[in-house]
């Protein structure tokens, strides 16, 4: 046997795997220092800011989270219908006209606010004079109410049709909303709730729903829907939007 | 037949192994540097294009936990393709030798082969049984490597069968009463040959020990939770383990990386030095205005499932991991068939499913990784709210975790 190309073989042999090794990990070592993959950003889990969220409508937002929030500086008492009209009415609208009366909303400009939300906003229609929640409403607050997903906002605009007095009325409306944020609070038990709501009650003064909005789900099931009946109600939808 | 042509054969089956062993090595090794990388997937590596469809099995198996050993010891730990190079490698040196020194009737020499053959043999054998058996997959490398060392076994024998075939001078000498020659054959040569084996091994080992990079700086530098606390109730308890640290660990039930994660930490044995529990952050779609389109159809259904199934969550999980394809296969084609399947199997939680407080829990779960500033993807793991870096959750994570569950706090307490 030839003891020199014997040990030539085995150095050999050994040294090859022994320098690659060496190089694959000196080489790995080299792109910690200087990455050369491609390094894609991850995005970061946050609420909701859908398209419909302009800078004007998240002014709006903000005004009547401020004023007709349930834990904000008036004291989580919601908005009645001459604070609301004047809330909305202090800057541009998105999407609205121009107001004819400085500081104050026409209340067609007031619900136009609202069309972006059709997908996620309900309508819980009450018999007359009634503030009472039945099964069907209450089946459809619970179910838009779970479908938060990414919202940090749940507004309740509670109405009532003309019938009766003005004073009745804007009392009626807002049991209504109150007839809905009591069944949110007794189900869920959510203690964000009161920084999540915004709870306006307009009476029959301001912002009578038209037929427009027969499109949006409703609770009552009687395939009518006239605007008196339509405005027995409270509207219910959770905002896509952060402020 | 003369013993030469199977030395020969033998030689080129070695080569072959090395060929494979190497690439997978190089794969392994590219992974020292934290980055996702490509790895080669393919019957003649890096002399053909890597076979994309097949080269989800390639990677199942390298980061599945059998792919390396020492793994507390060195981020990753030594790739077994590593050895398996080394043990080529010497293969081709015993073959060289006998073929350029014309040692092939050495009759000890030859039957050395056979034994050292076995080496690879005896490895493949276990390394393929845990890929299918373990893993359910098999890698185009490792089926290489495999038929390689069955090659190299199989001209072995064919050069130590011819050597035996006695010589004309041999003839003569039996007439005579001779022994055929058998140097290097007895204990003596076995020692020496296995010696030099374990040289072959352990050298380039110890160099990839000695130049790999030290990621000590990363323990605990990838982040920490602001917002740990669990108001609503959402996380789901995984074991009973008391007196270890707390672990969060944020995962999709049909997320196969979190089920990898999953089997990882079991077979790491760092499972039993936390009390886990999980946060669901199911990537559809569905219920998660996080991801811009759907990864996993029917996570959120399953995750769901999850959270009704209280006492029941793990068994419903250890269900989900083991049904994902089949589960997000048909949700797909029919967005009901999660919550029917999901139905079948755990008859409890069928009520429980899509009811307003279950989605309002759901989304409670999705809202604290909101909370968290949480990235979207899964798995995650925080111990006592200190990040297990997300480059840690594969091949590193024996060393890394097992780090971080030591002094959890220490680099979160250093870091400004």
């Amino acid at each position: 046997m030839n003891n020199t190309l014997h040990a030539a073989l085995a150095a050999g042999t050994l040294l090859l795997p022994t320098v690659l090794v060496g190089g694959w990990v000196t080489s790995a070592k080299a792109n910690i220092e200087s990455p050369t993959g491609e390094v894609r950003p991850v995005a970061v889990a946050a609420a909701a800011d859908v398209g419909y969220c302009t800078p004007e409508l998240k002014k709006v937002l903000r005004r009547v989270l401020q004023s007709c929030g349930l834990s904000g500086a008036a004291g989580g008492r919601g908005c009645q219908p001459l604070e609301a009209k004047s809330i909305m009415g202090t800057g541009p609208v998105a999407g609205a006209k121009p107001t004819k009366k400085s500081g104050v909303v026409s209340g067609d400009d007031f619900n136009a606010l609202f069309m972006p939300l059709a997908a996620r906003a309900g309508i819980l229609q009450f018999d007359k004079d009634s503030s009472e929640l039945d099964v069907a409403d209450t089946a459809l607050l619970d179910r838009l109410f779970a479908d938060q997903k990414g919202a940090s906002y749940f507004f309740v605009v509670a109405r009532s049709s003309p019938e009766g007095g003005v004073e009745h009325n804007r009392a009626l409306s807002q049991a209504r909303g109150e007839a809905a944020l009591t069944h949110l609070r007794t189900t869920f038990n959510d203690p964000d709730l009161d920084k999540e709501v915004g709870l306006l009650w307009l009476g029959e003064e301001f912002a009578q729903l038209d037929e427009e909005f027969c499109k949006w789900e409703r609770s009552s099931s009687d395939g009518t829907c006239q605007p008196t009946e339509l405005n027995r109600s409270a509207f219910v939808a959770w905002i896509d939007c952060t402020l | 037949m003369s013993p030469r042509p199977f030395t020969i054969l033998f030689i080129i089956a070695a080569l072959a192994g090395a060929w494979f062993t190497g690439f997978a090595t190089a794969d392994f090794a590219s992974h020292l540097d934290r980055q996702v990388h490509d790895i080669h997937c393919a019957w003649a590596p890096g002399l053909v294009d890597d076979d994309a469809s097949a080269s989800s099995g390639c990677k199942v198996t390298m980061m599945s936990p059998y792919s390396s050993v020492l793994r507390t010891l060195v981020w990753g730990g030594i790739p077994i393709a590593l050895p398996g190079l080394a043990t080529f490698a010497f293969l081709v040196f015993r073959g060289l030798d006998l073929f350029l020194n014309r040692r092939e009737g050495d009759r000890g020499a030859a039957r050395f082969l056979v034994v050292a053959s076995l080496v690879p043999v005896l490895t493949s054998a276990v390394m393929g049984y845990l890929s299918i058996v373990e893993l359910g997959t098999t890698c185009k490398l490792c089926v290489g490597t495999y038929v390689s060392s069955a090659a190299c076994l199989a001209f072995a024998l064919g050069a130590w069968r011819s050597s035996m075939a006695p010589t004309m001078a041999e003839d003569i000498a039996i007439g005579a009463g001779a022994e055929p020659e058998a140097s290097g054959g007895g204990f003596g040569g076995l020692f020496v040959g296995f010696a030099t084996l374990g040289g072959f091994v352990a050298v380039p080992s110890l160099v990839y020990l000695i130049l790999a990079p030290d990621f000590s700086n990363f323990i605990g530098a990838c982040g920490s939770l602001p917002a740990p606390e669990d108001k609503f109730g959402v996380m789901i308890a995984l074991d009973e383990n008391s007196g270890v640290p707390n672990a969060i660990e944020v995962f999709d039930p049909l997320c196969p990386s979190c089920k990898a994660f999953e089997e990882r930490l079991e077979a790491s044995g760092l499972d039993s030095q936390l009390h886990r529990s999980a946060v669901l952050f199911p990537l559809d779609q569905t219920c998660n205005w996080n991801v811009g389109e759907t990864l996993h159809p029917g996570a959120c259904t399953i995750s769901e499932a999850i959270l009704c199934a209280e006492g029941n969550a793990d068994a419903v999980i250890a269900w989900a991991f083991v049904n994902q394809e089949a589960i997000m296969a048909a949700t797909k084609a029919d967005p009901t068939a999660a919550a029917a399947m999901v139905s079948a199997q755990f008859p409890q939680v069928a009520a429980c499913l899509g009811t307003p407080a279950t989605k309002i829990k759901l989304t409670r779960s999705l809202k604290w990784a909101v909370a968290n500033h949480l990235p979207v993807l899964t798995p995650q793991l925080y111990v006592e709210g200190v990040k297990l870096c997300d480059e840690d959750t594969d091949l590193g994570m024996d060393w890394a975790l097992s780090r971080l569950i030591a002094n959890p706090k220490a680099k979160a307490e250093a870091t400004p």
